[in-house]
Parts: C-alpha cells; sequence; structure tokens
C-alpha cells in the first residue's frame, strides 16, 4: 500500500470535519479499507481512525427502548452477547456466520454495514469497472457465479453484508450523522441501487457516518432464523444467504420479513414472499409459494442461475424450520 | 574403483534411464522383525521448537546488511509484444537502485520456451521487469512509474481451441507442446475393444489448482568477490545451484544456495525461479544484497500450478469384468511455457492388468500461468478419470467396485514387465474395506432411486492409488562422530516441511546406537553438504535415508574398531547402544565419549552413498480410499463425513510425520475435489481468485474424520531401508473416491471437478 498519514479521530464532530477532506477515509476494524488499500484501489493520503471514539462501543438493550448498538462494537461482541443471543438470535447467527473468529474480533457493525463489495472485477487493479468509475461492468459477460440474480442494472455486484439482512428483517434504523445531518434512517433505506451520478452502495455522503444501530423491541411469538449457503464451511461471503423473522400466533403467520443476501446490488427484501406469508396459516406448499415469490423477476447471468434455486431453497428451509 | 552403470528410475510416471555410479551397496535392509529402538517410532521433530516459536529463518526472514528489495512488474495482457520500456521516471524516485528489463540485462534463456526477460510476455504475470530499492513499498511505487509499450498480440486460454488450426499461437511453431502427442501403446487397442461385451466411455474434466504453499517462492542474494550465496525457497538446492552457475556463467565451486527451513513447495518449488536469477542480477548491479519475495499474487499467478485437463476414457470388459482395452486421450493445459509436462496417464498405463492399452497426451500452451509440478502431478487428474469410469463400469457390469479391480488386479508392472518388488494394494483394498464397513454402507445403484426425495443423500466410493516412490542415487552423506560422544549428519537435501531431518535422525540414531539428542542434522548448503536429489517424487527418505545409513554404519564401524582396541575386548564382543558400549567383557557400560576423549581430536568420519535401484523389479507405492458423503439435495452442498486410507509405502519410519503426510494429502485432494479452481476471466486472461478469499482451500470445519492404516511392511528390494515415499500417495485417490461417493448418492455421476453446488443442483436437474 501507499503511505498515508494516520489521525486519531478524538471525537465524532472532528471526525467527521476531518472526513470531509479529500483523500481521507474512515478507518475502524479495517478488516474491508486494508484489502483495498494493499490491492492499491484505493490511496487516501489520510486516515481517519474511529476506534478512538470509545463512546460507540456499546450495547445497551431496554426492554421497551430495544437494541442499541454503536457502530464499533464488533461482529464477536454481537456474535456472543447473550440478550442477544437470546431476543436477536438472527442477528447473532448472521454475525457468527460471517468471516472468521479473527476477522470477527476485529471487524465492526459499521464497517460490516457499510462495506464495499467482494467482486473480483472490483477488487481487482487491473479492471476499471463501472463501480469504480469506468463505463461497463466485466461481470456481465465474464465470470459471474458470484453476481447478482436479482435487481442488478449497471453493476451487477452484490452487497455483502451478512448482518445487514438480519438486521433489516429485525426493521433496524441507523443514525446518521454527517456535516449538515444527524438522523435516524431505516437500515433498509441506507441501501440504493448504484446509479450513474452515486456509484455507491449506500447513501452516504461524504463525511457521513453511521454512529448507531437500533434495533425495535421483538415482537411477541417473533423468531428468526438466518441460513447461509457457502463454498465451504466457513471464511466465505454468502452464494445466498436469508434472514427470516416470523410472528406466530398458533399456525397463524402474524408477521414476516424476509430479506436475502448475495443476490443483488443491495440486501433484498422479499415483500412479495411476506405478503403471501402474512395472515396466512403455515403449510409446506405455503412456504414453497413463499419462496417461489421471492426469486420473481429473477435474471441470472451466464454463470449464477444456481442461485435462482439455492434462494428458493433457503427461504423454504427457513420458513419452514420458523413454523414447525 | 567406482563402478558406472545406467540405472531406470520411475519419476512421476515418467521411467528416466541415467548413468550412475554405483556405490552404497552391501547393507541390507533391516529385518521385519528385527526390533529398532528409534525406527518406526513416533519422534517428534527435532526441529519442532525453533519452528514453532519463530526462530526457524526461512528466506524471508534473512536479513543481511544494506540489503535490497525486488519487486516485479508482471504483464497485465495475456498476450503482447514489448514495444519499449522507459524506466526513467522509476529510476528518479527516491530510493530507487536499479530497474532491470531486457534492455539492461544478458538475454538469459529461461524455462526452454522464454528468456529471464522477454520482449514478449505470454499470460497476465509475465515477469516485465524488477525494481530494486530501498524498501518494498518504494518498489512496489515505483512499478507504477515504468512505462511500458506493448504491441497487444492475440489470445488463447482455452486448450481445446488453442489446438485449432485458427487458433492464435503461442510459437511458431504451434501450441502443441513437442509438436505432437505423447504416445503409449501396448498390445492392439482396436482388437481389444472388439473383445468387449461392455464398453464405457465418458470425458472428464479437472480445473487448474494452485499450490499456495506457507511461504512464498523468494530469494535473498549476496555476492561476496565472485562468489554468490542465494537463500532461496526451493526444494532443490544443488539444482539451484547447478542453474545460477549456467545462466550466469560462474563455477560451480562459486554458488552456494541455501534453504534451512521451509514451509512447503508441493512440487511448485522444484525448479530455479526467474525472482532467483534476478536478484542475483540486481545484487550484482547495486553491489548490495537483494531481496524479492513474491506476494500472495504472484504466489497464485506465476509460481506454477496443476494444469486443467480434459481427459477422454474408454474401457472395454468382458461380462466377468476382466479388462480388454484402456484408452485414454488427455489435453493438458500447459500454460505459457512448460519444462515437465505431467503424466495424465500414468494410472492408466499402470493400475491394472490390461494387455491392450493406448495413452495420448496432448500438452497445449495458452495465455496462462505455466503449469508445473503439485503434488503426485497428473496422477491425481488421471486417477480421477480412470477410477470414476471403473465405478460406471462395475455399475454396467452389477460388479462391487472392489470386486472388479481385485479382478483386475496385477502382481507385474504392466509398463515393464517387471514383478512388482512388494505391492500391498490387495491387502488397503481389504483392510480399507473393513475399516471402513463398505460392504454395510454401500447402497446397491437399484435402491437409489427411491431415495431421490430424501433431503440428504448418502453415498459412499472408493479409489485406488499407484505411484512411484523409491527414491534414486546419486545422494550422498556424511556422519562425523566428535569427541563428546554427539554425531553429526552432513548431507545436501532440504526438509522442504515433511519431518526430514527428523526422519534422518532416526535413522542415524538407529545405527549409530546413539541418543537421538546426541544427533544434528545439517542439511539446506550445497557448500557444506553433499549432493542429494531434489525433494519431490515421494523420494527424499528414499534416496537420502539409505546413505545416511551406509554413513553412519560405516562411522560405527571404525567406531567399534577403536574402542576395542582402547579398551582392550574383543570387537566382536561389543555393542553400541544408548550411546554407551556393552561388552561381556567390560564389568560396565561405558560411554562414547569416554572412550573419544582418550583421542584428543581424533574424528570418525563415516561417508555413505545411495545404493541404485534395482533392475528386475518394479518398486511402487499404492493404496486405497474410501468416501462417505452427505449432500443436500435441495442447496447442493457435499459434506464430505469421513475419509479411512490404507496406503503401502513399505516401512515406516517415523508414524507421526508420515500422519502428516497422509492427513495433508487427503486435505489437499479433498480441497481439490470440492472447492478449489482457479478462475481466469475469458474476456482478458487476468485470474480473478489470485488470493486465498476466492481461491477456496478447505478450513477446519470442511475436514472430516480421517482413519488411516499403514500396511508397514518392508520393500526389501527398495532400498537398505525397505522404506518408500508418502508425500504425494495419499493425494491421489481422495478427488476419485468423494467423486465416487457423491456418485453413489446421486445416482447420477459430475464428470468435471470441482463438485460444486452449481454442478450437483445442474445434475438434480434443479438449475
Amino acid at each position: 500500500m501507499r503511505s498515508f498519514e494516520h489521525v486519531n479521530a478524538p471525537d465524532i464532530k472532528t471526525a467527521i470535519a476531518l472526513l470531509r477532506e479529500p483523500a481521507t477515509e474512515a478507518i475502524a476494524g479495517g478488516t474491508d479499507l486494508l484489502g483495498e488499500l494493499k490491492a492499491r484501489l484505493r490511496s487516501p493520503r489520510r486516515l481517519v481512525n474511529l476506534k478512538t471514539l470509545s463512546n460507540l462501543r456499546e450495547i445497551r438493550y431496554s426492554p421497551k427502548a430495544g437494541l442499541r448498538l454503536g457502530a464499533l462494537v464488533t461482529l464477536a461482541e454481537i456474535e456472543r452477547h447473550p440478550i442477544i443471543r437470546e431476543r436477536f438470535s438472527i442477528l447473532a447467527q448472521a454475525a457468527a456466520s460471517a468471516a472468521t473468529p479473527q476477522l470477527r474480533n476485529m471487524g465492526t457493525l459499521g464497517g460490516n454495514l457499510c462495506q464495499k463489495p467482494r467482486c473480483w472485477y472490483y477488487r481487482h487493479r487491473l479492471f476499471h469497472c463501472w463501480l469504480k468509475g469506468g463505463d461497463r461492468c466485466f461481470a456481465e459477460d465474464g465470470e459471474n457465479k458470484y453476481h447478482a440474480i436479482l435487481g442488478a442494472d449497471r453493476c451487477h455486484a452484490v452487497h455483502p453484508s451478512d448482518l445487514a439482512p438480519a438486521l433489516i428483517a429485525l426493521e433496524a434504523t441507523v443514525r446518521v450523522v454527517g456535516p449538515d445531518l444527524d438522523g435516524e434512517i431505516s437500515l433498509a433505506e441506507l441501501y440504493t441501487k448504484p446509479t450513474e451520478s452515486h456509484r455507491r452502495m449506500t447513501m452516504l455522503g461524504p463525511g457521513e457516518l453511521i454512529i448507531e444501530v437500533r434495533v425495535p423491541p421483538p415482537k411477541k411469538n417473533a423468531r428468526g432464523v438466518y441460513l447461509k449457503a457457502m463454498e465451504r464451511g466457513s471464511w466465505s461471503f454468502a452464494l445466498v444467504s436469508v434472514a427470516v423473522q416470523m410472528s406466530l400466533e398458533g399456525k397463524r403467520i402474524a408477521d414476516a420479513r424476509i430479506v436475502l443476501g448475495g443476490v443483488s446490488t443491495i440486501p433484498w427484501r422479499a415483500k412479495g414472499s411476506e405478503s403471501i406469508l402474512i395472515g396466512q396459516e403455515f403449510s409446506m406448499e405455503l412456504a414453497e409459494r413463499a419462496a417461489e415469490a421471492a426469486i420473481a423477476g429473477a435474471q441470472p447471468l451466464r454463470d449464477n442461475a444456481y442461485k435462482v434455486s439455492l434462494a428458493k431453497s433457503l427461504v423454504k428451509e427457513a420458513v419452514g424450520s420458523l413454523a414447525s | 574403483m567406482p563402478k558406472v552403470i545406467k540405472t531406470k528410475t520411475e519419476f512421476e510416471g515418467r521411467v528416466l534411464e541415467e548413468y550412475v555410479v554405483v556405490e552404497g551397496e552391501g547393507l541390507s535392509a533391516w529385518d521385519a522383525h528385527v526390533p529398532l529402538q528409534f525406527v518406526g517410532k513416533k519422534t517428534t521433530r527435532v526441529d519442532g521448537p525453533e519452528r514453532v516459536t519463530g526462530k526457524a529463518l526461512y528466506t524471508f526472514d534473512v536479513q543481511l546488511p544494506g540489503m535490497l528489495y525486488g519487486k516485479i512488474l508482471r504483464s497485465p495482457h495475456p498476450h503482447a509484444r514489448i514495444k519499449s520500456i522507459n524506466t526513467q521516471r522509476a529510476e528518479q524516485l527516491p530510493g530507487v537502485r536499479a530497474v532491470l528489463s531486457h534492455q539492461n540485462t544478458p538475454k538469459i534463456s529461461f524455462r526452454r520456451q522464454t528468456f529471464l526477460f522477454d520482449e514478449v510476455v505470454r499470460y497476465v504475470g509475465d515477469e516485465v521487469a524488477c525494481v530494486i530499492a530501498d524498501d518494498e513499498e518504494i518498489a512496489q511505487d515505483a512499478l507504477e512509474l515504468i512505462e511500458v509499450e506493448y504491441e497487444i498480440l492475440p489470445f488463447v486460454l482455452d486448450p481445446e481451441e488453442a489446438l485449432q488450426p485458427w487458433a492464435p499461437r503461442l510459437y511458431p511453431d504451434g501450441n502443441l507442446l513437442g509438436g505432437q502427442p505423447e504416445l503409449y501403446q501396448r498390445g492392439d487397442i482396436e482388437r481389444g475393444f472388439a473383445q468387449a461385451d461392455v464398453i464405457v466411455e465418458r470425458t472428464f474434466r479437472t480445473q487448474c489448482a494452485l499450490h499456495n504453499c506457507m511461504e512464498p517462492h523468494g530469494s535473498v542474494a549476496l555476492w561476496e568477490g565472485d562468489s554468490l550465496t542465494v537463500w532461496d525457497s526451493t526444494q532443490h538446492i544443488f539444482g539451484v545451484r547447478e542453474g545460477l552457475a549456467r545462466l550466469l556463467g560462474l563455477p560451480l565451486h562459486r554458488v552456494r544456495v541455501i534453504k534451512k527451513y521451509m514451509g512447503g513447495g508441493f512440487g511448485s518449488k522444484n525448479n530455479l525461479g526467474k525472482y532467483t536469477v534476478i536478484a542475483a542480477l540486481g545484487a550484482k548491479m547495486t553491489g548490495r544484497p537483494v531481496k524479492i519475495v513474491l506476494d500472495r499474487h504472484e504466489e497464485n499467478l506465476a509460481t506454477g500450478n496443476r494444469p486443467a485437463s480434459v481427459q477422454h476414457v474408454k474401457i472395454g470388459a468382458r461380462r466377468d469384468g476382466t479388462l480388454t482395452a484402456l484408452e485414454l486421450k488427455a489435453i493438458v493445459t500447459a500454460g505459457a511455457y512448460c519444462l515437465w509436462p505431467p503424466s495424465l496417464g500414468g494410472p492408466a498405463r499402470e493400475l491394472y492388468a490390461c494387455s491392450n492399452v493406448k495413452t495420448e497426451q496432448y500438452t497445449v500452451f495458452t495465455n496462462t500461468g505455466p503449469l508445473s509440478a503439485f503434488r503426485a502431478p497428473g496422477y491425481v487428474e488421471g486417477t480421477f478419470a480412470v477410477e470414476s469410469l471403473m465405478d460406471e463400469l462395475a455399475q454396467e457390469l452389477q460388479m462391487d467396485p472392489i470386486e472388479l479391480r481385485l479382478k483386475n488386479y496385477t502382481e507385474i508392472d504392466q509398463t515393464t514387465g517387471r514383478p512388482y518388488s512388494t505391492k500391498g494394494l490387495r491387502e488397503a483394498y481389504e483392510r480399507g474395506a473393513k475399516l471402513f464397513g463398505w460392504h454395510e454402507a454401500r447402497t446397491p445403484p437399484a435402491a437409489l432411486l427411491s431415495r431421490r426425495h430424501a433431503p440428504k443423500l448418502r453415498g459412499v466410493g472408493m479409489a485406488s492409488q499407484i505411484w512411484s516412490g523409491n527414491g534414486m542415487p546419486p545422494a550422498y552423506a556424511l556422519v562425523k562422530l566428535n569427541p563428546d560422544g554427539t554425531a553429526t549428519v552432513i548431507t545436501g537435501t532440504q526438509d522442504i516441511g515433511t519431518g526430514t531431518k527428523t526422519v534422518l535422525a532416526q535413522i542415524a540414531a538407529e545405527e549409530l546406537g546413539f541418543p537421538i539428542e546426541k544427533i544434528a542434522i545439517e542439511i539446506g548448503d550445497t557448500q557444506l553438504g553433499l549432493y542429494a536429489p531434489l525433494s519431490a517424487g515421494s523420494m527424499t527418505v528414499a534416496s537420502v535415508g539409505p546413505a545416511v545409513r551406509v554413513a553412519a554404519h560405516e562411522a560405527r564401524q571404525q567406531l567399534l574398531d577403536v574402542a576395542a582396541q582402547v579398551l582392550e575386548v574383543p570387537r566382536d564382543s561389543l555393542t553400541i547402544a544408548d550411546g554407551l558400549f556393552r561388552s561381556p567383557a567390560l564389568q560396565k557400560p561405558v560411554a562414547v565419549h569416554e572412550v573419544l576423549k582418550n583421542l584428543e581430536n581424533f574424528m570418525i568420519i563415516g561417508r555413505g552413498a545411495r545404493e541404485p535401484n534395482p533392475e528386475d523389479v518394479a518398486v511402487n507405492t499404492f493404496g486405497a480410499q474410501f468416501a462417505e458423503v452427505t449432500v443436500d439435495v435441495e442447496t447442493g452442498e457435499v459434506k464430505v463425513e469421513r475419509i479411512v486410507a490404507v496406503h503401502d509405502s513399505g516401512r515406516v519410519i517415523n508414524p507421526l510425520t508420515l500422519s502428516s503426510q497422509i492427513e495433508g494429502g487427503i486435505i489437499q485432494g479433498l480441497g481439490y475435489a470440492l472447492y478449489e479452481q482457479r478462475v481466469v476471466d475469458r474476456n482478458t486472461g487476468i485470474v480473478l481468485n489470485d488470493n486465498l478469499e476466492n481461491y477456496k482451500l478447505p478450513t477446519a470445519l470442511d475436514i472430516p474424520e480421517i482413519v488411516f492404516e499403514m500396511i508397514d511392511r518392508p520393500d526389501f528390494r527398495a532400498n537398505n531401508l525397505g522404506a518408500k515415499g508418502v508425500g504425494e500417495p495419499p493425494i491421489i485417490p481422495t478427488a476419485a473416491a468423494i467423486a465416487n461417493a457423491v456418485a453413489n448418492a446421486l445416482g447420477v455421476r459430475i464428470y468435471e471437478l470441482p463438485i460444486t453446488r452449481e454442478k450437483i443442483l445442474k445434475a438434480l436437474g434443479k438449475v
């Protein structure tokens, strides 16, 4: 990597001010950024270290307000936290399925939600792809077994986060602060399909940071499951993952949220599947229909049609496992 | 006077005939029933503590005063002619000491087809230039300042396409190595198929696999006057010495190559690398030592691979299972350059008794990274194809797979007509089947259909292994006895991570009758050591071990001569064990050092050489592996539940280091079967997964229960240890056994590796 200056952020306000400067990047766990620096995809002159913002490391819970997670909480802390494991188990499962123990010890919640895609064209120095400001997506007619099957447009990379689908299924919101901003938005709204003028996977602009994630208290009789299909047993991004949070009243499905990972440039909410389930009595036939709806409109590329089948299977299995 | 003879040695599927000077004869292998004190005993690594505490110096750890660092500029194009290189801006960067390219270095021929710095680049990753700078980061920065103007040439990535007349050519005489296929024939293949009642025929495909040694390739070069010392991560210090001397025009005694500790090679470090020669030239140019160590990306581009293959296999058999004909046509992707093509036809030629066999191999140049040896080159690929098709044949004949294999069992090497010195394969099948519970676990194919709706399918499969592994002369060793009763073993082999030092210490301790902690092993240095062959072909122990044993034996004889005189007892009455002389004529045991201390600095030097290989028998290693898998029919996930292996590599010297080899081989074979695959972008020739994130090696969670047993019977004809190699055998049958288990689970076969979720879902009609 090229040399850079490393500055500790004394407080959030200063961090934001520093991050507005050109050629400046934020670093927390570094598990995503360091890869880009080593590959020389980006060469910031200055890194602003957020790990010094100790007030962003807390996990707080109250039955009324729900869960509040500072952006610097690590994946390992989420994975191990007793209350998260008990009441927001889908989130603990997602954290535990990510990366490796070493990476989970370093990687932070905020960084995980804002990570860049793992697309091998995006990550390769020799490809100046559309997402990096070039004029084409090399995956479209290239090697695309890992790429998007749903809702892709100019870029076919998938959003790699495990936490994002789980948190969106839990209806999480994020507090975003920036130079002219301090507000709360739903996590689902944070993710945007990259456009010609905004070639990023989140709506965050320069100097804008997620500082906290808030998860409302679990609904009555709510249960969740996170399933992730990988190429091997560990240390793999999802080929396809699915987060399902469901509330059951007897056999009747009172509420359901289904979010898929690894299938689109953003975490993919399967609203069609949800509406098939909500208000209905559970049956495997219903789960099957919901699974079918999850992949409606899928447009696989040459090498990733298997993901359509995989997504369907995972949704069916997840819904089935929660209802039975 | 030394006797010069012509001898035949099998190395990685090819028989080499060469002259050798016969020495080292006269010591026969230890009898199978003689109890041994060190050989055959679990022995922890003699260099374990320094390895695990970070004190062992690997090539990367070598730090010399004033040392500079080199970084190589690699081609971004799969095929191009360099029109010009402008290094001026790079040279002006503070901290840059030299920039090497074809413009300012001698035209040094390399790997037959190219030059150290060629004006034509033939794959993405091919060497273009090298910056030597004060540190690696400066060198890396400078690479971006080198301006290269390329004339882009048409390229070809696929070997079948490369054989077409219209394909872009890498070389004027075409893309086929040698201009014609390598052909082997015995009997009459057409007549053999005419005699068959059943013929099975399939096309198998295997992927390109990358070595990913823990320790990267690299060198540190130091000039002292006209003498060059190179610390090199190599499997053959003497080979590197010879290569450097030849390419740089140096006499051998001015070149020293050192490799003390190593983190794996798997065949990718068999030969001299460009980085080594570049480091030597860079050090000469700057007058300072130069280190060049490749990074993980370079490792996955430019240090070799197990080449992808397409294999058409056809087997004919009589109704009773007797093979009448076996034909294999392989297309192998050489990549841009090729020194030593693997032999994919080996298993087809050797595994079974069959009088009509034809193998044909097309090794094809493409604009991709060059192949190299990779743990049992050719045999892993060839065994997958042949042993998969044998299972299809068994199914066709409604025979048990083991029964079919036993039906075609041979005690005679089919290629030379010589009997095998020993062959424990029948026993390996029997013991393996029993350990595994083969007959209970196997679901007959007929019962498979009814299970198609179960969520998880279970299947079992097995496969056989044949490989060489007897090593060869020449290999030399010295054993010095020091006045304090310690011994130093000196030879010129290298321990590539397998435990060579430990095994040699066991052999020396056994022969000398010294405690193992009194033995020091000095290897990995051409200047101080004696010639030993490359650590490849599973032949290090079988080549070097016998020489060490002869040297230790000779030292022991001298020691007994001296001790008998000093102690004034009959020589024949003396024994040595635990470092003590014992004799009925002595009142109590006398320590070796007590005798030697009377002789001041008298030194005993035993000299040993590897004896020639036998000419009348074939020496091979054998084995069988069994796999059980479960397949999730919804998600296509394959899980290997367990592997059982039984191998015959002659006498076992160290069960501990051996278990590392067996388990490591199986794990590497499992990665090859299910996960590993180099991915090259079809439109640009760029390797997309030149990293450990997307080149998927198996993790701890993917490794099943591994149970293995060794036949552990000395091969008295092999060498004076009765031991044969075990580095490569365990990787050979794993992928085939897993593929057969998957086919048994699904009732449908997958003919292409790796067996991914996508292929499973496709085979099940879900994609």
